[in-house]
Protein backbone atom coordinates (compact mmCIF):
# COMPACT_ATOMS: atom_id res chain seq x y z
CA UNK A 1 0.00 0.00 0.00
CA UNK A 2 1.30 3.47 -1.30
CA UNK A 3 1.16 7.06 -0.03
CA UNK A 4 -0.23 7.34 -3.55
CA UNK A 5 -3.15 4.94 -3.47
CA UNK A 6 -4.15 6.33 0.42
CA UNK A 7 -3.98 9.64 -1.49
CA UNK A 8 -5.98 8.43 -3.81
CA UNK A 9 -8.77 6.85 -1.60
CA UNK A 10 -8.83 10.28 0.39
CA UNK A 11 -9.48 12.32 -2.89
CA UNK A 12 -12.48 10.23 -3.98
CA UNK A 13 -14.62 10.89 -0.61
CA UNK A 14 -15.35 14.64 -0.79
CA UNK A 15 -16.71 14.21 3.14
CA UNK A 16 -13.23 13.12 4.66
CA UNK A 17 -12.40 9.79 5.42
CA UNK A 18 -11.50 9.17 9.13
CA UNK A 19 -8.51 8.10 9.98
CA UNK A 20 -9.66 5.23 12.00
CA UNK A 21 -11.53 3.62 8.94
CA UNK A 22 -8.79 4.46 6.88
CA UNK A 23 -6.21 1.56 7.18
CA UNK A 24 -9.02 -0.82 7.51
CA UNK A 25 -10.30 -0.04 3.94
CA UNK A 26 -6.65 0.04 2.84
CA UNK A 27 -5.95 -3.10 5.06
CA UNK A 28 -3.09 -2.18 6.59
CA UNK A 29 -2.12 -2.06 10.55
CA UNK A 30 -2.82 1.32 12.21
CA UNK A 31 0.44 2.07 12.66
CA UNK A 32 1.62 2.16 8.82
CA UNK A 33 -1.36 4.08 8.55
CA UNK A 34 -0.24 7.00 10.88
CA UNK A 35 3.02 7.25 8.80
CA UNK A 36 1.30 7.35 5.83
CA UNK A 37 -1.07 10.12 6.92
CA UNK A 38 2.24 11.70 8.61
CA UNK A 39 3.74 12.15 4.99
CA UNK A 40 0.82 13.38 3.03
CA UNK A 41 0.17 15.89 6.20
CA UNK A 42 3.38 16.80 5.40
CA UNK A 43 4.13 17.29 2.22
CA UNK A 44 0.43 19.50 2.63
CA UNK A 45 -1.54 16.96 0.14
CA UNK A 46 -4.27 16.30 3.08
CA UNK A 47 -5.78 18.56 6.04
CA UNK A 48 -7.25 16.61 9.04
CA UNK A 49 -9.59 17.47 11.73
CA UNK A 50 -10.07 16.09 15.19
CA UNK A 51 -12.97 14.09 15.62
CA UNK A 52 -14.64 11.68 18.21
CA UNK A 53 -16.35 8.24 17.57
CA UNK A 54 -17.55 6.20 19.95
CA UNK A 55 -15.65 8.28 22.71
CA UNK A 56 -12.10 7.46 20.61
CA UNK A 57 -10.31 9.95 19.12
CA UNK A 58 -9.65 10.06 15.68
CA UNK A 59 -8.64 12.20 12.65
CA UNK A 60 -10.83 13.25 9.63
CA UNK A 61 -9.02 13.34 6.72
CA UNK A 62 -9.53 15.76 3.69
CA UNK A 63 -7.78 16.17 0.23
CA UNK A 64 -6.07 19.11 0.13
CA UNK A 65 -4.70 19.99 -3.33
CA UNK A 66 -1.55 21.59 -3.57
CA UNK A 67 -1.25 24.87 -3.23
CA UNK A 68 -0.19 26.77 -6.78
CA UNK A 69 3.52 27.21 -5.83
CA UNK A 70 3.67 23.57 -5.61
CA UNK A 71 0.86 21.74 -7.54
CA UNK A 72 2.90 21.25 -10.61
CA UNK A 73 6.11 20.22 -8.88
CA UNK A 74 6.12 17.21 -10.52
CA UNK A 75 7.06 18.81 -13.92
CA UNK A 76 10.60 19.18 -12.49
CA UNK A 77 12.66 16.02 -11.18
CA UNK A 78 16.34 16.36 -10.29
CA UNK A 79 16.22 19.75 -11.09
CA UNK A 80 15.49 19.30 -14.99
CA UNK A 81 11.55 20.90 -16.03
CA UNK A 82 10.11 18.09 -17.86
CA UNK A 83 11.33 17.57 -21.52
CA UNK A 84 7.86 17.73 -23.73
CA UNK A 85 7.19 21.72 -22.64
CA UNK A 86 7.92 23.64 -25.77
CA UNK A 87 9.01 20.89 -27.66
CA UNK A 88 9.17 21.08 -31.39
CA UNK A 89 10.61 17.61 -32.50
CA UNK A 90 8.72 14.78 -34.15
CA UNK A 91 7.03 12.92 -30.90
CA UNK A 92 8.13 9.29 -30.81
CA UNK A 93 7.99 8.86 -26.76
CA UNK A 94 9.04 5.14 -27.75
CA UNK A 95 12.57 6.13 -28.77
CA UNK A 96 12.65 10.24 -27.94
CA UNK A 97 16.07 10.85 -26.73
CA UNK A 98 15.01 13.47 -24.14
CA UNK A 99 12.60 11.69 -22.81
CA UNK A 100 14.73 8.95 -22.49
CA UNK A 101 17.42 10.82 -20.63
CA UNK A 102 14.57 12.54 -18.15
CA UNK A 103 13.43 9.04 -17.41
CA UNK A 104 16.91 7.74 -16.59
CA UNK A 105 17.82 10.63 -14.83
CA UNK A 106 15.09 10.30 -12.53
CA UNK A 107 15.84 6.65 -12.29
CA UNK A 108 19.27 6.88 -11.93
CA UNK A 109 18.92 9.85 -9.56
CA UNK A 110 16.47 8.00 -7.43
CA UNK A 111 19.29 5.42 -6.48
CA UNK A 112 17.77 2.97 -8.50
CA UNK A 113 18.44 3.27 -12.15
CA UNK A 114 20.40 0.83 -14.84
CA UNK A 115 23.63 2.41 -15.43
CA UNK A 116 23.13 3.73 -18.87
CA UNK A 117 26.13 6.09 -20.58
CA UNK A 118 24.87 9.15 -22.19
CA UNK A 119 25.66 7.85 -25.67
CA UNK A 120 23.31 4.78 -25.40
CA UNK A 121 20.24 7.24 -23.93
CA UNK A 122 20.97 9.68 -26.91
CA UNK A 123 19.96 6.85 -29.65
CA UNK A 124 17.26 4.80 -27.53
CA UNK B 1 19.50 28.41 -14.28
CA UNK B 2 16.96 30.87 -12.74
CA UNK B 3 14.15 29.55 -11.47
CA UNK B 4 14.29 31.24 -8.01
CA UNK B 5 14.87 34.56 -9.27
CA UNK B 6 12.25 37.21 -7.98
CA UNK B 7 10.59 38.81 -11.14
CA UNK B 8 9.20 41.61 -12.00
CA UNK B 9 6.40 40.99 -14.42
CA UNK B 10 4.47 38.84 -11.14
CA UNK B 11 5.95 35.30 -12.41
CA UNK B 12 7.30 34.30 -9.38
CA UNK B 13 6.28 31.14 -9.11
CA UNK B 14 9.41 29.36 -9.10
CA UNK B 15 7.62 26.11 -11.39
CA UNK B 16 5.70 29.12 -13.62
CA UNK B 17 9.56 30.56 -13.51
CA UNK B 18 11.31 26.92 -14.52
CA UNK B 19 8.29 26.83 -16.71
CA UNK B 20 9.36 29.59 -18.83
CA UNK B 21 12.85 29.10 -18.69
CA UNK B 22 12.10 25.96 -20.93
CA UNK B 23 9.79 27.33 -23.46
CA UNK B 24 11.98 30.72 -23.78
CA UNK B 25 14.94 29.75 -22.47
CA UNK B 26 17.13 32.21 -20.07
CA UNK B 27 17.09 35.32 -22.79
CA UNK B 28 13.25 35.09 -23.06
CA UNK B 29 13.30 34.67 -19.00
CA UNK B 30 14.62 37.91 -18.98
CA UNK B 31 12.20 39.80 -21.54
CA UNK B 32 9.45 38.68 -19.51
CA UNK B 33 11.21 39.58 -16.34
CA UNK B 34 11.09 43.17 -18.01
CA UNK B 35 7.51 43.38 -19.20
CA UNK B 36 5.52 45.56 -17.41
CA UNK B 37 1.86 45.16 -15.87
CA UNK B 38 0.42 47.68 -17.93
CA UNK B 39 1.26 46.90 -22.01
CA UNK B 40 4.70 47.81 -23.67
CA UNK B 41 5.88 47.24 -27.34
CA UNK B 42 8.24 44.79 -28.39
CA UNK B 43 10.52 47.90 -29.64
CA UNK B 44 10.61 49.40 -26.15
CA UNK B 45 11.19 45.92 -24.68
CA UNK B 46 13.99 45.93 -27.06
CA UNK B 47 15.40 48.52 -25.88
CA UNK B 48 15.14 48.07 -22.15
CA UNK B 49 16.68 45.07 -22.75
CA UNK B 50 19.25 44.91 -24.99
CA UNK B 51 17.87 42.18 -26.94
CA UNK B 52 17.57 42.38 -30.84
CA UNK B 53 13.94 42.73 -31.80
CA UNK B 54 13.96 39.54 -33.50
CA UNK B 55 14.62 37.48 -30.62
CA UNK B 56 11.38 39.83 -28.62
CA UNK B 57 9.21 39.09 -31.27
CA UNK B 58 10.09 35.68 -31.29
CA UNK B 59 9.34 35.06 -27.44
CA UNK B 60 5.94 36.82 -27.50
CA UNK B 61 4.88 34.97 -30.15
CA UNK B 62 5.96 31.48 -28.30
CA UNK B 63 4.16 32.92 -25.12
CA UNK B 64 1.01 34.32 -27.60
CA UNK B 65 0.59 30.42 -28.95
CA UNK B 66 0.99 29.11 -25.25
CA UNK B 67 -1.63 31.97 -23.88
CA UNK B 68 0.65 33.25 -21.98
CA UNK B 69 0.74 36.45 -23.52
CA UNK B 70 -1.61 38.50 -25.51
CA UNK B 71 -1.69 41.76 -27.43
CA UNK B 72 -3.87 44.59 -28.24
CA UNK B 73 -3.39 46.32 -31.88
CA UNK B 74 -3.32 49.92 -32.11
CA UNK B 75 -3.22 52.13 -34.82
CA UNK B 76 -1.46 55.38 -35.19
CA UNK B 77 -3.94 58.28 -36.23
CA UNK B 78 -1.05 60.16 -38.13
CA UNK B 79 1.15 57.35 -40.11
CA UNK B 80 -1.87 54.36 -39.77
CA UNK B 81 1.08 52.03 -38.64
CA UNK B 82 -0.11 49.26 -36.10
CA UNK B 83 1.77 49.29 -32.96
CA UNK B 84 1.60 45.81 -30.98
CA UNK B 85 0.79 46.30 -27.06
CA UNK B 86 1.92 43.46 -25.10
CA UNK B 87 1.05 41.45 -21.80
CA UNK B 88 1.58 38.69 -19.92
CA UNK B 89 -1.18 36.44 -18.58
CA UNK B 90 -0.26 35.15 -15.06
CA UNK B 91 -3.61 33.63 -14.72
CA UNK B 92 -3.55 31.36 -17.80
CA UNK B 93 -0.09 29.55 -15.87
CA UNK B 94 -1.94 26.91 -13.98
CA UNK B 95 -4.04 26.19 -17.01
CA UNK B 96 -1.05 25.31 -19.14
CA UNK B 97 1.01 23.35 -16.74
CA UNK B 98 -2.28 21.51 -16.45
CA UNK B 99 -2.20 20.80 -19.94
CA UNK B 100 1.59 20.03 -20.34
CA UNK B 101 0.86 17.56 -17.42
CA UNK B 102 -1.74 15.92 -19.53
CA UNK B 103 0.22 15.39 -22.53
CA UNK B 104 3.53 14.40 -20.42
CA UNK B 105 1.16 11.45 -18.99
CA UNK B 106 -0.49 10.48 -22.43
CA UNK B 107 3.48 10.14 -23.59
CA UNK B 108 4.68 8.69 -20.60
CA UNK B 109 2.07 6.01 -20.68
CA UNK B 110 3.17 5.43 -24.55
CA UNK B 111 6.50 4.40 -23.44
CA UNK B 112 5.94 2.52 -20.75
CA UNK B 113 3.75 0.40 -22.61
CA UNK B 114 6.50 -0.03 -25.25
CA UNK B 115 8.95 -0.76 -22.01
CA UNK B 116 6.84 -3.32 -20.91
CA UNK B 117 6.30 -5.18 -23.51
CA UNK B 118 9.97 -5.35 -25.05
CA UNK B 119 13.05 -6.99 -24.37
CA UNK B 120 15.97 -5.34 -24.47
CA UNK B 121 19.96 -5.32 -24.91
CA UNK B 122 22.47 -3.23 -24.40
CA UNK B 123 25.80 -2.56 -26.02
CA UNK B 124 28.65 -3.08 -23.28
CA UNK B 125 30.63 0.07 -24.17
CA UNK B 126 27.53 1.79 -23.51
CA UNK B 127 26.49 3.03 -27.39
CA UNK B 128 23.04 1.55 -27.59
CA UNK B 129 20.22 -0.40 -26.09
CA UNK B 130 18.00 -2.36 -28.97
CA UNK B 131 14.95 -4.34 -28.43
CA UNK B 132 15.69 -7.86 -29.13
CA UNK B 133 14.59 -7.94 -32.68
CA UNK B 134 17.14 -5.51 -33.81
CA UNK B 135 19.65 -7.41 -31.71
CA UNK B 136 19.38 -10.55 -32.54
CA UNK B 137 19.59 -9.44 -36.11
CA UNK B 138 22.88 -8.30 -35.55
CA UNK B 139 23.94 -11.44 -33.50
CA UNK B 140 23.92 -9.88 -30.57
CA UNK B 141 27.06 -7.60 -31.82
CA UNK B 142 26.37 -4.02 -31.24
CA UNK B 143 26.54 -2.45 -35.12
CA UNK B 144 28.21 0.73 -33.64
CA UNK B 145 31.59 -0.77 -31.96
CA UNK B 146 31.03 -4.36 -32.20
CA UNK B 147 31.13 -4.77 -28.67
CA UNK B 148 28.32 -7.64 -27.52
CA UNK B 149 25.11 -6.81 -26.61
CA UNK B 150 23.85 -7.74 -23.21
CA UNK B 151 20.55 -8.33 -21.57
CA UNK B 152 19.16 -5.53 -19.92
CA UNK B 153 17.09 -5.28 -17.22
CA UNK B 154 14.27 -2.40 -17.32
CA UNK B 155 11.83 -2.70 -14.37
CA UNK B 156 13.64 0.07 -12.64
CA UNK B 157 13.01 2.45 -16.14
CA UNK B 158 8.78 0.93 -15.80
CA UNK B 159 9.02 1.87 -12.28
CA UNK B 160 9.89 5.16 -12.50
CA UNK B 161 7.79 6.01 -15.25
CA UNK B 162 4.80 4.44 -13.10
CA UNK B 163 5.67 6.48 -10.33
CA UNK B 164 6.36 9.64 -12.29
CA UNK B 165 2.80 9.14 -13.86
CA UNK B 166 1.03 9.00 -10.59
CA UNK B 167 3.03 11.95 -9.26
CA UNK B 168 1.89 13.78 -12.48
CA UNK B 169 -1.73 12.30 -11.81
CA UNK B 170 -1.65 13.99 -8.62
CA UNK B 171 -1.50 17.24 -9.91
CA UNK B 172 -4.13 17.17 -11.95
Amino acid sequence: MSVEEALEYIKLHQQGVLQSDLWKALSIDSRKCSRIVAKLLKDELITREMESVAGIRTYRLYYSPRSNSRRFESLIAINLFEPCAGCIEECTPRHCAKLSEWIFAIAIGNGEGTQLSNSSLAVQ
Amino acid sequence: MMFGRESLAGVEDLIHRAYLNKLVGEEGLRIVDNIPEEEITDERLAEITGISLNTVRRTLYLLYEHRLAKYKRKRDPDSGWLTYLWKICPENFDKALESETKRLIRKLEERMDYEKSNIFYACSEGCARFVFDEASETDFICPFCQGSLEYMENSKVVDTIEKQVKYLEICL
